[in-house]
């Protein structure tokens, strides 16, 4: 029996010999960030402006007065239509794609609005509605208490493809918006690529998602649920497919609910939904709701101390922009779309009106972790960096109201009159018994009212009788 | 009593004392025991000093025993809430409107409290508030008690007060009726110095205490039933119409002074009183018919009642309009809180002096304690009687404060009676919710008695499923969940918990909060566990309080 178990005991220490190398050379591998933000959630809505969402917002680089949009720009005595809150009226999914933003952006002159979307039989006018607090409280609300960025462009003046492939690699893709039917090359680097090499963890979180449903099978797929691959690119990279180890980084969006609840998170995260991406004519409400499941989650965990949630938008959607986005390439920027950031470290309801595009994301998370820029665009984004204040001790979450705007407290009942009124009672009550017991001296007048003829005796003798 | 009787004890009194020299001088017109004066045994003077020192040392003890080691209850919750809100605390107040259901003397009380212990301190502050109304109450009955039958009496009377478990438990919680009782104990101390000296400033200030007692809760309206009947019954003492004009105004004017303040103060506050009222009238009983008979005698002392009793029996030929005020501060508000549909353990605990002093008088006649007479009807002699009188006195004594400190020391079993103590696990639930749950968060509980304590706690919003959505039945304060399940899916409502003394009362919104917990998700987060005893005898540690994180 002795002998066995000196034998377990050294084949345990030789285990350990062989190991520890290993083990020293993963931790020496992991990558320790630069900022108290240990962990980075995004998240990518889908399909709105800043103006269309924001427009109204006081503190941000709104909708200006006076606007009005010409139902053709190239007609000089074309009527126009002033923007308008859209509140309960129908919506529908504009076009959005290249040629559109073209009209739209007409040169930089940002007047064709209307324009581009009849020419692609669209009523156009929807596209000067916008939103405000009553439709979105959340949003309005939560960017109060933490950052708004009202210069924050998408990446590309396409729609889906083009933006999300930006989002993870900093590169278009593809010449077309469009997922290849071969995929996207592999040697494109992702986010993904250098977080994994720098032994950071990270996850792709999905909505609903379907393992089966890749650019591979895509085509046999009815109904929107195909589109996981556009929001998802790496879907449609074969090397995160074929790759156990990649692909098992792609998850569906319940694991995040766990690993908040586990200590598993990761320390990149990024998100997409399905039915609840605010695409048009989604709700918009039930986007609120999904967004405001995920920050409560993060905020209700241990992992808030030191994580950024960041929401944003895809593209925008057809509607309505004033900002011109500035043309960097032959692809991009885009119109400026929603961007939000919540975190423990985040200004207080700072409006950050800072250039950025979605590879300011990839560049925040780049200079977090020491990571190499995965491609032009992002190597000279600036990072989200001026929507922190690393300076600051990180502040208790809180949940955010649903109302707007935000409930004024009641005006509290005037105590003073109670305390007045009950210590008055309390004043007599005292100089009552001080009175009655003789201890207090009364005018004489009063005292002999007080004092009735009779006494003990005398009362006793009646009442006996 | 007797004219005959009446003249006897007139003709046989040595000379009247002033009240102010001898405070036994009605148990003396009272006595049944005239003759000749035996060696006094014990000295009228400093024994019963002794005992009543001894009460409320005990007393004192017994309520200050380990008084903030559970949370506070729904109840107290409020009124200390209500205190929070008097002097605008910006936290509490948020959760805990000013005016509800009751006047806001003790309230006002504990606000004074709160710029010194802050509102961490405020369960204690409002505890340690109610024990000195306590012990007040006690000197009080000590004082009536030696106006009416003398010294001892008092003294005996204050001892089984101070031990008596219903004042004890009730005494050591921030609630409206211990204060209530002192008012009232006070004011019947006044009305028997009136009635003794006839003078208006005793019936004044007797109204003025009833008028506070009124202030403090208002069904100490009921208590001055017992006094109108008094008065009606002993036309001796309201031969003078005017006085008792006085009286009342003094009342009336004391009262007003609620719905003024109520008036002045201005928001909702006066429609919230109507609704109150409304409420009361019609809501449905919350216990059986039974409940006051199966609670109060035991907590009152079974020996003590049953003194009680014996005493009226023994004093049935020599009644005079002094029992006539105990058996009727006793019986009117019984008799009322039991047509009453909404019944509360602590309601009658005002009666707690009437029924001492009842008994200690029983056992000072039958023991002649403190008398300088002979005559007791039980036939010992005379040396022997006092000494027998005092061990009975122990012997009574003993049994209260057994029960008291048995009852104090009971393990909880999962279930709780509401106002007979604090919630165990509460306190702890609350103070993990308010650190480990972000601000702004909502809970949802079983019913509004754990609502309250969340809230109290926990600083959180929290809503009781079972608070109807009809206006009719529910407390106007509560704001119902309309909609409990769209809350929860719509991410309204983040956390639940479940609590073993709601699940007791209400099994169908245990099994439905229970139901809701498991549908959106529900994880535990956080358990609080009593250890107390099974059926078995075994050890067994009880999850009380359970709270789960929710999501959509």
């Amino acid at each position: 029996m002795s002998r066995f178990r000196s034998t377990a005991r050294a084949l345990a220490l030789l285990l350990v010999l062989l190991a520890a190398p290993n083990a020293q050379r993963a931790e020496a591998a992991r990558r320790e960030p630069n900022t108290p933000i240990r962990h980075f959630i995004v998240l990518m809505q889908e399909n709105h402006t800043f103006d269309n969402y924001f427009g109204t917002y006081p503190g941000a680089d709104g909708i200006p007065p006076d606007t009005c949009m010409p139902l053709d720009p190239t007609d000089p005595a074309s009527e126009c239509v002033e923007p308008f809150h859209i509140g309960s009226l129908p919506i529908e999914d504009l076009d959005h794609s290249s040629i559109t933003f073209r009209r739209q952006y007409n040169g930089g002159k940002m007047d064709g609005f209307i324009w581009a979307l009849r020419l692609r039989n669209h009523d156009g006018r929807i596209a000067m509605g916008y939103y405000d607090g009553r439709d979105l409280p959340y949003y309005w609300n939560l960017v109060g208490e933490y950052v708004l960025f009202d210069r924050f462009f998408s990446s590309a003046h396409g729609g889906s493809v083009w933006n999300h492939m930006y989002w993870i690699a900093g590169v278009p893709g593809s010449e077309k918006n469009s997922v290849p039917p071969e995929g996207f090359p592999d040697d494109i680097v992702t986010i993904f690529d250098r977080l994994e090499a720098a032994g950071v963890t990270w996850k792709f979180y999905i909505q609903n998602y379907d393992p089966s449903i890749t650019y591979r099978t895509r085509s046999d797929v009815v109904g929107p649920r195909a589109a996981q691959v556009v929001w998802c690119p790496l879907l449609a990279m074969p090397r995160y497919l074929d790759d156990p180890e990649l692909f098992r980084h792609i998850v569906p969006l319940d694991e995040y609910f766990t690993d908040l609840q586990n200590g598993t998170l990761p320390e990149v995260a990024y998100i997409v939904p399905s039915g609840a991406s605010e695409h048009p004519p989604g709700s918009i409400q039930a986007g609120q709701r999904f967004v405001r499941s995920l920050v409560q989650a993060l905020m209700r965990s241990s992992y808030w101390w030191n994580s950024a949630f960041m929401v944003t938008y895809d593209d925008w959607g057809g509607w309505y922009d004033h900002v011109p986005p500035p043309q960097v390439d032959d692809y991009g920027y885009g119109f400026r779309v929603p961007a939000f950031l919540v975190s423990p470290y985040a200004k207080r309801g700072f409006v950050d009106s800072t250039t950025y595009d979605f590879t300011s994301i990839l560049k925040f998370i780049e200079e977090n972790w020491d990571l190499e820029p995965l491609a032009a665009r992002d190597a000279q984004a600036t990072s989200i960096m001026n929507a922190f204040d690393f300076t600051q001790p990180p502040r208790p979450p809180v949940f955010i109201l649903w109302d707007w705007p935000p409930p004024a407290a009641a005006p509290g009942p005037r105590s003073g009159v109670v305390f007045g009124l009950y210590g008055s009672a309390l004043l007599l009550a005292s100089l009552t018994f001080l009175a009655a017991s003789g201890r207090l001296r009364l005018p004489p007048q009063l005292a002999r009212r007080a004092r009735r003829p009779g006494g003990l005796r005398a009362s006793w003798r009646k009442g006996a009788r | 009593m007797s004219a005959s009787r009446r003249d006897t004890v007139q003709r046989t009194d040595p000379p009247m004392p002033t009240l102010r020299r001898r405070e036994g001088v009605l148990q003396r017109l009272g006595s049944r025991h005239p003759g000749p004066s035996p060696p006094l045994v014990f000295s009228e003077r400093w024994w019963p000093l002794l005992v009543f020192l001894f009460a409320t040392v005990a007393g004192a003890a017994l309520r200050l025993w380990e008084l903030n080691r559970y949370g506070v209850n729904s109840d107290e919750a409020v009124y200390l809430g209500q205190a929070a809100a008097l002097v605008r605390e910006p936290v509490l107040s948020r959760f805990f409107p000013l005016f509800r259901a009751h006047p806001l003397l003790y309230p006002f009380f504990v606000a004074g409290t709160i710029p010194i212990v802050g509102r961490e301190g405020l369960d204690l502050a409002g505890r340690l508030l109610a024990v000195a109304f306590g012990l007040a109450t006690i000197g009080t009955t000590m004082l009536l008690g030696r106006v009416l039958f003398g010294r001892w009496t008092g003294a005996v009377a204050a001892l089984f007060l101070a031990l008596m478990p219903y004042h004890v438990t009730v005494s050591r919680q921030a609630l409206l009726d211990g204060p209530m009782a002192f008012w009232i104990t006070l004011a019947f101390l006044a009305f028997v110095r009136f009635a003794a000296t006839r003078r208006t400033s005793w019936l004044f200030a007797a109204a003025v205490s009833f008028g506070l007692a009124a202030l403090t809760k208002e069904t100490a309206v009921v208590f001055l039933g017992a006094l109108v009947i008094v008065l009606a019954l002993h036309p001796e003492l309201s031969d003078r119409p005017r006085q008792l004009l006085v009286g009342c105004a003094a009342f009336a004017g004391i009262v007003a002074l609620h719905p003024l303040a109520t008036a002045l103060a201005g928001g909702s506050a006066t429609e919230r009183t109507s609704q109150y009222l409304v409420w009361q009238l019609f809501r449905r009983p919350n216990h059986e018919w039974s409940f006051y008979l199966s609670t109060v005698p035991p907590a009152l002392g079974l020996a003590v009642v049953g003194l009680a009793l014996l005493g009226l029996v023994l004093v049935r030929r020599a009644w005079t309009w002094r029992e006539t005020l105990l058996v009727t501060w006793i019986l009117v508000p019984a008799v009322f809180f039991q047509v009453w549909p909404t019944k509360g353990f602590p309601y009658l605990v005002a009666v707690a002096p009437a029924v001492a002093l009842l008994a200690a008088r029983t056992l000072a006649r039958l023991f002649a304690l403190g008398s300088t007479r002979v005559g007791s009807p039980l036939g010992y002699r005379v040396h022997w009687r006092p000494l027998l009188g005092l061990l009975s006195v122990l012997l009574i004594a003993g049994s209260l404060a057994s029960a008291s400190v048995g009852q104090l020391r009971a393990a909880a079993d999962g279930t709780f009676l509401a106002g007979s103590g604090g919630v165990p696990g509460g306190r702890e639930a609350g103070a993990w919710i308010r650190t480990h749950t972000p601000a702004g968060a909502r809970v949802l509980t079983i019913g509004p008695s754990m609502a309250n304590i969340v809230q109290f706690y926990g600083y959180r919003k929290a809503y009781g499923l079972s608070v109807s959505p009809n206006p009719l039945h529910r407390n106007p304060t509560y704001e119902p969940v309309v909609n409990p399940d769209l809350m929860l899916r719509k991410g309204d409502i983040q956390y639940i918990v479940w609590d073993a003394y709601s699940a007791a009362r209400s099994s169908f919104f245990s099994e439905k909060l229970q139901t809701y917990a498991r549908r959106y998700h529900g994880r535990v987060v956080h358990t609080e566990i009593v250890r107390t005893r099974g059926p078995d005898g075994q050890t067994i540690d009880l999850p009380v309080i359970v709270i789960y994180e929710v999501r959509p």
